[in-house]
């Protein structure tokens, strides 16, 4: 089994390492150290102190809260979006580019959908303003609830305590 | 000593990744290969490297190369130059609308070269930053349609601001490639023209490359390819060769550098069209085998060359090397004809690791090239290698490895085979060892044959030939019971692949890209059409061919043309490469002719009952080659001198893991023994760059060619 340094898994993180490396990493079975050496990088990027689980987004977090042990879903700014079962973007800032002029700002006329038929919702942290997301629905569409991970199978797939309170 | 009555006569040369090996041959056939590290100046390490060969002959380069003829290179500078985008900075002029083509790829090109579990892994798939950058490309608006047709006329004012722009940002050399232009190429010519101008006019003198002019077939992602490496790899090439050439003049030589092409013929160094030597490494092994069968007399050979991070296999069928009309290198589709090849990514220098899941071994897809393995601490490897596990069951001599120039820590190894291998199996070191040897030879095996049986062969029609660093160790693992009529390793296998360039001819071969089409409702006047376009491109290729070898010194009379053609069944998709039985046509009869020829190949390559001529007959493209006489090594011919190797060769005993036990093999020094001499395994036979292993329930005789043929008891 392969086995890679923090700095290589800090680099993979970043989009800096290197494209033999990052291959070699797609195409091999993972190498065990790797969760730990990914959650120490997180960990690291961040200032608060609560334990890192899982990244679901570049700046998005699940964390074991140190106040009451509960899992919630945390920006790396500090803000926190609420239980890890629940949606996080429904505390989230939107904004919907629901018209020709809002979608000019980020695309060159004729070359953006047409919003009747399609919107994008962005979802912004209320604290630090950073972009979590973007979504591409139908207008009508309700808000998309990405990711839900089974937490407690997860840790048995990596043979580790599992948080007290998944 | 230098002998005057036999001289040395040729020199191959293969400039690898790792070692420059040189392969000397006097008038007798007799030889001295020699190798050096590889350097940046490649002048450097040939010059190093032809010093340690003529050592074996106590004399020097400035005695020898004065009285040689005939000197061929091969080399992996380009290929790396393309691999690592470090090439001249050039511009690209193409279709307007169309400048994205360049790094789409055709799409394929981000799974080119990837081994199969990657091809199906999305997630893997990626382009390689292209030969020319978006930035330094620009569309002139202009349309030829497909049947050469001008549909929009070229603005040449657009491409005269084209040029200028990229002039100016700084580009070294200029490509331009539009559509449909092997069918019409005024406009490129128009451009490239506009462009000459412009340059001269800005006080520069950058090189121009119109692809109708170097590489006028279809396929548009290819045929740019192609002409962007003439530009973006071939024009640093061409100043290397030319440093190399003098630096060989400077020593005395008389004769011009010829490198080794992909259509497995050598061109001049001074050739227009200089990329299609990118590939040349593994043909040269396959021009080589083909050299040695024509002069042994075997019809079908298998090629293997095993080095340390590929097994390279090509077929030889009734004398002839199968071609792939566009091949692809480096991750690039190319408009050249190439030696057709299977390569897996699997070699002596592999790494092995276990697979978590399943708790089995797995090969690759990565090697430790020269780091060698954990084995040579220097090299800073962790991981184990193939190589590690020879070392330890002793099929390699720790103390000679590479003729002894790395210094091995075996403990190492077996620490590391031990701890990453033997323990997560719960197996012995020696057998976790040896199946990782088996496991290789075991791969190997099934990719020889499934390539032979593919095709529609038997291993039992062929010959296999092994040769490369490490054919000779694994010969016998990988065509044990595939039952080939013989098994041959050459006692040279080490510098084959420079003594393969050294017997390919001097030759050049142009194609360029036809649309001809006669069914049995044709006319016999369509037929004469058929015959005259086919004729035009046969005359226009020879032109070209006879340019480059004027370059030379040569004059028509010197040269022998060989016209070709790719024909087909109107429909199909695959077209088979004919050489003419005709040299020149001008008659509907001899569109018969050809038409008989392809019928007659296309039912011994498959089937006669899949012949198909009531579809018609396509002509897709024209070739010609023209090629002149060369010297070329002559085969080793010395006495037989009875089965019993004489003393001087047997120079000891080692330790050797074979069958799940530790038995002696005995060791016998490869230069010193002769023809007729008989030895059965266990043994190994040494020498400075190969390691020729024979296991219990083999044995091996040298002929009086100095070849081994290997032998299942
Ligand atoms: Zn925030």
């Amino acid at each position: 089994m392969s086995t890679y340094t923090k700095k290589q898994v800090s680099d993979l993180v970043k989009g800096t390492l290197d494209w033999d490396t990052v291959h070699l990493m797609l195409s091999m079975p993972k190498d065990e150290a790797r969760y730990k050496l990914y959650m120490e990088v997180l960990q690291e990027n961040v200032s608060y102190d609560d334990k890192i689980i899982l990244a679901v987004g570049p700046h998005l977090n699940i964390v074991e809260s140190s106040k009451d042990q509960e899992i919630i879903i945390k920006c790396d700014c500090g803000h926190e979006f609420g239980h890890y079962s629940k949606n996080w973007k429904l505390n989230a800032l939107i904004y919907v580019r629901d018209n020709v002029e809002k979608m000019k700002e980020v695309y060159p006329e004729l070359m953006a959908p047409d919003t009747n038929w399609q919107v994008y919702r962005e979802y912004y942290c209320p604290s630090c303003g950073i972009m979590h997301d973007v979504e591409a629905p139908t207008p009508w569409y309700p808000v998309m609830h990405d990711i839900q991970p089974d937490l407690k199978t997860f840790f048995e797939w990596l043979d580790m305590p599992a948080p007290a309170k998944i | 000593m230098n002998d005057l009555t036999n001289p040395v006569e040729v020199l191959g040369i293969d400039a690898g990744g790792t070692m420059t090996d040189t392969f000397f041959v006097r008038a007798d056939g007799t030889f001295v290969v020699g190798k050096a590290q590889s350097d940046v100046d490649e002048a450097n390490a040939v010059l190093t490297s032809s010093v340690d060969a003529l050592a074996h002959w106590d004399t020097t380069p400035e005695e020898v190369f004065p009285q040689m003829v005939t000197c061929v290179f091969s080399g992996t500078a380009m290929l790396n130059r393309v691999v690592g985008r470090k090439g001249l900075r050039t511009g690209l002029i193409v279709s307007k609308g169309f400048e994205d083509f360049h790094r789409m790829g055709r799409a394929i090109q981000c799974y080119l070269g990837y081994a199969f579990e990657d091809r199906l892994h999305l997630n893997t798939h990626r382009y390689d930053e292209p030969l020319a950058h978006i930035h330094d490309t620009r569309g002139v608006t202009e349309r030829v349609d497909s049947k050469g047709g001008v549909v929009i006329p070229v603005r040449l004012h657009e491409a005269r601001e084209a040029a200028r722009e990229l002039v100016e940002q700084g580009c070294k050399a200029i490509v331009i490639s539009f559509l449909s232009s092997y069918l019409n190429g005024t406009h490129e010519r128009a451009v490239r023209d506009v462009c000459l101008e412009v340059i001269k006019e800005m006080g520069s003198n950058i090189p121009v490359f119109a692809s109708v002019d170097y590489y006028p077939v279809r396929k548009e992602t290819h045929r740019t390819n192609t002409t962007l490496l003439e530009a973006y790899a071939a024009e640093p090439s061409r100043k290397i060769l030319a440093n190399l050439s003098q630096r060989m003049k400077d020593v005395g030589a008389k004769y011009d550098v010829r490198v080794m092409a992909s259509h497995g013929g050598t061109i001049s160094w001074k050739a227009k069209e200089l990329a299609r030597t990118l590939v040349s490494g593994p043909i040269g092994g396959v021009m080589g085998s083909r050299y040695l069968a024509e002069q042994l007399g075997y019809e079908n050979v298998a090629c293997s060359d095993i080095g340390g991070t590929s097994f390279d296999m090509a077929l030889i069928v009734k004398g002839k090397v199968s071609m792939h009309q566009d091949g692809d290198c480096a991750r690039l589709v190319l408009s050249l004809p190439l030696v057709s090849m299977d390569t897996i990514g699997a070699g002596a220098g592999s790494f092995v690791r276990i697979d978590p899941y399943s708790n089995s071994l797995k090969l690759g897809p990565d090697s430790a090239g020269y780091r060698v393995g954990t084995c040579w601490p220097a090299g800073g490897v962790d991981t184990v290698s193939v190589t590690d596990c020879h070392i330890i069951l002793g099929y390699l001599n720790p103390d000679n490895f590479l003729g002894g120039i790395l210094e091995l820590d075996v403990p190492r190894a077996k620490q590391c085979v031990k701890e990453q291998i033997a323990d997560p199996l719960g197996m012995s070191l020696e057998d976790a060892a040896a199946g990782v040897i088996e496991l290789l030879d075991l791969s190997l095996r099934q990719h020889l044959r499934a390539m032979i049986s593919a095709k529609g062969y038997s291993p039992s029609d062929f010959v296999c030939f092994s040769y490369g660093g490490g054919g000779p160790v694994h010969a016998y693992g990988y065509t044990m019971g595939l039952g080939f009529k013989e098994t041959i390793v050459p006692a040279w296998a080490a510098g084959f692949s420079a003594f393969g360039c050294a017997t390919a001819d001097f030759e050049y071969r142009y194609d360029k890209s036809t649309d001809i089409g006669i069914t049995k409702d044709s006319t016999t006047a369509e037929k004469q059409e058929a015959v005259n376009t086919l004729g035009a491109c046969w005359k226009e290729l020879a032109d070209k061919v006879m340019e480059e070898f004027k370059i030379n010194g040569f004059t028509e009379d010197d040269v022998t043309l060989t016209p070709g053609y790719r024909m087909q069944y109107l429909g199909q998709l695959n077209d088979l490469e004919m050489s003419s039985p005709l040299s020149d046509i001008g008659s509907p009869e001899d569109w018969d002719k050809l038409v008989a020829t392809f019928d007659e190949t296309y039912g011994r390559v498959y089937a006669d009952a899949a012949r198909s001529p009531e579809l018609g007959f396509g002509v897709t493209a024209a070739i010609m080659r023209g090629s002149v006489e060369t010297k070329k090594p002559s085969i080793p011919s010395e006495p037989d001198a009875g089965p019993n190797p004489p003393a001087e060769a047997v120079i000891g005993e080692r330790p050797f893991y074979y069958g799940r036990k530790w038995v002696t093999a005995k060791l016998y020094k490869m230069e010193s023994l002769l023809p007729g001499n008989r030895i059965t395994g266990p043994a190994v036979i040494e020498s400075d760059a190969t390691t020729y292993v024979i296991p219990t329930g083999f044995e091996t005789w040298l002929d009086g060619h100095r070849l081994f043929h290997l032998i299942e008891v």
